[in-house]
């Protein structure tokens, strides 16, 4: 017999809804056969069956929201091997006793009164062993962590506010997506030596191609060049398109260029990837980009959707502001914002005229790279959005 | 039977009084607890009923018995010497009756409630109580099971002739010839004592080796066993036995299917465990148990129902004494609410042979498989000056460390008080000791404790009482 749990299918699940079932009782099944879907806080996905056999028992209907780890229903397995897949990991559940951790039981039992398991924590003192000042500063960072989640919140919250809250109630639940986005951005912002600068783009010539081309019945939105835009400045300088590994001592430069769309949805911020934007063309970059809005919308974006990314831009322009300071996507090394587009008075040769500025605010990780690359970064970005003739050049 | 609905109530019933059971009452009721324990046999459970401590009173008056043997050249010369087994069996129900009356004392002073009987669950927190006509029914908050564990196949055992790890020290008389058919210390123990108390011993192992044990242990252990004239059948496997009056007929097979038949007075047969869990009627409760029967903990020795506890052989693993007592402590002390929690990683392997064997830790074939870049020294007993003196020259200390980072990863002493020494290792190994933590600390002298610091020296080729390893001269 198996019992089909709802298991944590990544970014940190802890419940879902049962969307629907694909098999009914009596349905004979494959193994990595899909069963069921199931809506999280972030993405749709379907549970693959984990061995073959005959449908026995369906325990949780279709509609119910559960948490993770409720047996959701049961197979009548005809495949041994599966069985013993269950024992081995129902027998590893309760004790891993017997691994050895280099610490004296005294420090052991500090870890312990603090609810801390040993393995998350780094040994600083002789021969890698755990010290005491290794578990108390541990406790320190962990007490840290969750004050900084806690001062970001508030920051983000005012949009929810409105909504979701009547007037009466003092609190909204921190949980699910908000709680996720608020570990996510401490852990950026705890880790990152963020520095943003800002940069003045005269968006007048892209502004009027963007006419032309709607005149020309091919709509292409204004981000979807900055994403194009911005993939080859990062070949230019692929120390933004990078992650670091602090322990190997490595700037690993990616290879593919994806490009995370910061996106807004009723529950909270989420940013789907444009993979390899390098190899689109705008208007496929324009397509994909229109499909994963409505997606993360309509909360349906697969895992897949939502990872992989190398590189963030963030569109806040539409709903206004003038700068920011936005934190890094963690583990990446750069991002974007995109503020409002306004018509300024501006001097082009020696004349005031009237264009359409737009700011942008750039973070970058300075362990990474420093002032002088990230300037030249958003200059030679600058000219290609300020000169969209720039970008026929890139054309392969 | 008489079932009367009335239920007494109680905080915390713990279900058998064996090392693990005793131990965690006594705990819980310093914790503050009202402690109820439930024993249907006697308080001290095997250990000390029918286990550790009657055999290692029977070893202990071996090594009397070889000492006195072994004095002429002190001095001594005794005459008319003579031995009386039955002595002996009335000594060890002497002391086993003094150190359960010692457990019944401390039950009483720590306000521990015993009862007679057995118990079975009528739910999580309902426990009937049968002894003979009465069946009383409690409840309680939480539980302990500490309720150990049995020979498997126990249709084998007649427990006069045919003996399991039990009966084995209830004989009232020396085996004239005794079969030891297994290959762990119970077997290793029995062949060592039986033999110096002047028995005829076989020790049957179904491979050629004894498992657990470094490869160095092994091969002195060999040497041991022929030198105390124990005759060792290595790669026999049992067939069967038959009884003939009062000598035991008992058929081996060879591994190509030849038999050997061997004629004894007593056969030792090692037996797998099974955990005692039939009377408990935890199979209602649907507490998980393991694909061998043995309930499931966690580190602070749950099960998986919250308020019941187990602790001891009926968990599985090694079923040691030494652990149950640790476990009992855990139990009772996460029942209480303090963070509590035990592990198996240093859990020391003991043999009282002659002389005894006690190891910590990986051995050096363990610590190879596990990818350490191992060192290793050892340093012979015969080098050890207090050794000398006790005329206890066999043996030898070795220890495994990382060649990486100095960690210490096993140590393994063969020799007089070797199990006394050996909590030096258990410390240095929790500890997470490294060579020089060892080398550091002043030994007292003379003593068998300079063995281990020698072997630690030994493993840079620093042991003072140790010819220099020739070097070898390779040519790049």
């Amino acid at each position: 017999m198996l019992e089909v749990k709802l298991h944590d299918i990544g970014e940190g699940m802890t419940e879902g809804e049962i969307l629907h079932y694909f098999v009914k009782p009596g349905d004979q099944v494959q193994s990595d056969q899909p069963l069921v879907e199931v809506q999280t806080d972030k993405m749709t996905a379907e549970l693959p069956s984990p061995g073959s056999g005959v449908i026995k028992e369906i325990i949780i209907n279709p509609g119910a929201t559960v948490t993770v780890g409720t047996t959701l229903l049961i197979i009548e397995n005809d495949d041994k091997r599966a069985n013993q897949q269950q024992v081995e990991a129902t027998q590893s559940l309760p004790t891993n006793s017997n691994t050895r951790i280099l610490a004296a039981p005294y420090t052991r039992k500090i870890a312990r009164e603090h609810g801390i398991g040993l393995d998350d924590v780094k040994g600083t003192g002789p021969g890698g062993r755990i010290i005491d000042d290794d578990v108390y500063r541990f406790i320190k960072q962990k007490e840290k962590q969750t004050t900084i989640a806690s001062q970001v919140l508030p920051s983000t919250e005012s949009n929810q506010r409105k909504e979701a809250v009547p007037v009466k109630a003092s609190s909204i639940p921190f949980k699910g997506r908000r709680k996720l986005i608020a570990k996510k951005m401490a852990q950026s912002l705890y880790t990152i030596p963020h520095v943003t600068h800002f940069e003045e783009i005269d968006m007048t010539e892209l502004l009027t191609l963007v006419k032309e081309l709607k005149q020309l019945e091919k709509p292409i939105s204004v981000p979807a060049f900055f994403v194009k835009a911005i993939t080859i400045a990062l070949s230019d300088f692929p120390v933004f398109n990078a992650k670091l590994d602090e322990e190997k001592e490595r700037i690993h430069l990616e290879s593919e260029y994806n490009i995370g769309i910061a996106t807004d949805s009723k529950d909270g911020l989420i940013v789907p990837v444009i993979h390899q934007a390098n190899q689109k063309t705008i208007k496929d970059i324009h397509r994909e980009m229109k499909s994963m809005i409505k997606k993360a919308q309509e909360n349906s974006l697969t895992s897949k959707e939502i990872s992989g990314g190398t590189f963030t831009i963030s569109n806040v322009g539409p709903l206004g502001s003038i700068g920011a300071t936005p934190i890094i996507n963690y583990p990446e090394t750069g991002l974007i914002a995109f503020h409002a587009t306004k018509e300024k008075p501006a001097v082009v040769r020696g004349e005031i005229v009237i264009r359409s500025i737009m700011n942008i605010s750039m973070s970058f990780d300075h362990r990474v790279a420093d002032g002088a690359t990230a300037v030249a970064f958003t200059n030679r970005f600058k000219e290609m959005i300020e000169y969209p003739n720039l970008l026929l050049l890139e054309l392969v | 039977m008489v079932v009367g609905e009335l239920t007494q109530e109680r905080d915390l019933i713990i279900i058998g009084g064996g090392p693990g059971g005793y131990t965690a009452a006594i705990r819980a009721a310093q914790l503050g607890k009202e402690v109820t324990l439930i024993e249907k046999e006697k308080l001290g459970g095997i250990c000390l009923n029918r286990g550790c401590i009657p055999s290692k009173v029977i070893s202990h008056v071996s090594n009397k018995f070889n000492d006195i043997n072994q004095s002429p050249e002190l001095g001594f010369k005794i005459e008319n010497c003579s031995f009386d087994f039955s002595k002996t069996v009335e000594y060890k129900h002497k002391i086993i009756t003094d150190l359960r009356k010692g457990i019944e004392a401390l039950c009483k002073e720590n306000h521990i409630e015993v009862i007679q009987g057995t118990a079975s669950f009528l739910s999580a927190d309902r426990i009937g109580v049968e002894n003979g006509d009465q069946f009383d029914i409690y409840t309680c908050n939480s539980a302990i099971i500490s309720t150990g564990c049995s020979t498997k196949n126990h249709e084998l055992y007649d427990h006069k002739h045919v003996l399991d790890s039990r009966s084995l020290y209830e004989l009232q008389e020396i085996p004239e010839q005794l079969i030891l058919f297994g290959n762990d210390y119970i077997a290793l123990e029995a062949a060592f004592s039986y033999q110096s108390l002047g028995s005829e011993v076989h020790l049957v192992i179904e491979n050629d080796i004894f498992p657990g044990l470094d490869f160095a242990i092994n091969k002195e252990l060999f040497r041991q066993l022929k030198k105390a004239k124990i005759k060792l059948h290595k790669n026999l496997s049992f067939s069967s036995v038959e009884l003939n009056k009062t000598h035991l007929s008992v058929a081996f097979d060879l591994k190509h299917g030849d038999k050997v038949t061997m004629e004894a007075s007593y056969l030792y047969i090692q037996s797998p465990f099974r955990a005692n869990i039939g009377e408990l009627g935890i199979d209602r409760l649907g507490i998980t148990c393991d694909e061998h029967g043995y309930i499931e903990i966690d580190k602070e020795c749950r099960t998986s129902i919250p308020t019941i506890w187990a602790v001891g052989d009926v968990t599985g693993g090694k079923q040691l004494a030494v652990k149950a007592i640790r476990q009992g402590k855990v139990a009772a002390e996460a029942i209480s609410g303090i963070p509590s929690e035990w592990s198996e990683a240093f859990i020391p392997t003991i043999i009282h042979s002659k002389p005894p064997i006690a190891t910590i830790g990986l051995t050096e074939e363990e610590a190879k498989d596990q990818g350490y870049a191992v060192r290793t020294g050892q340093f012979n007993q015969a080098r050890n000056g207090f050794a000398a003196i006790t005329g206890n020259r066999d043996g030898f200390s070795k220890v495994v460390s990382n060649a990486e980072n100095d960690v210490i990863l096993g140590i393994h002493l063969y020799g007089s008080n070797a199990i006394e020494l050996i909590s030096t290792g258990i410390l240095a190994l929790e500890m997470a000791a490294r060579e020089e933590d060892i080398k550091f600390p002043l030994f007292p002298h003379p003593s068998n404790n300079e063995g281990l610091l020698e072997a630690v020296e030994a493993l840079v080729n620093q042991a003072i009482h140790q010819v220099p390893k020739k070097s070898k001269i390779t040519s790049s």
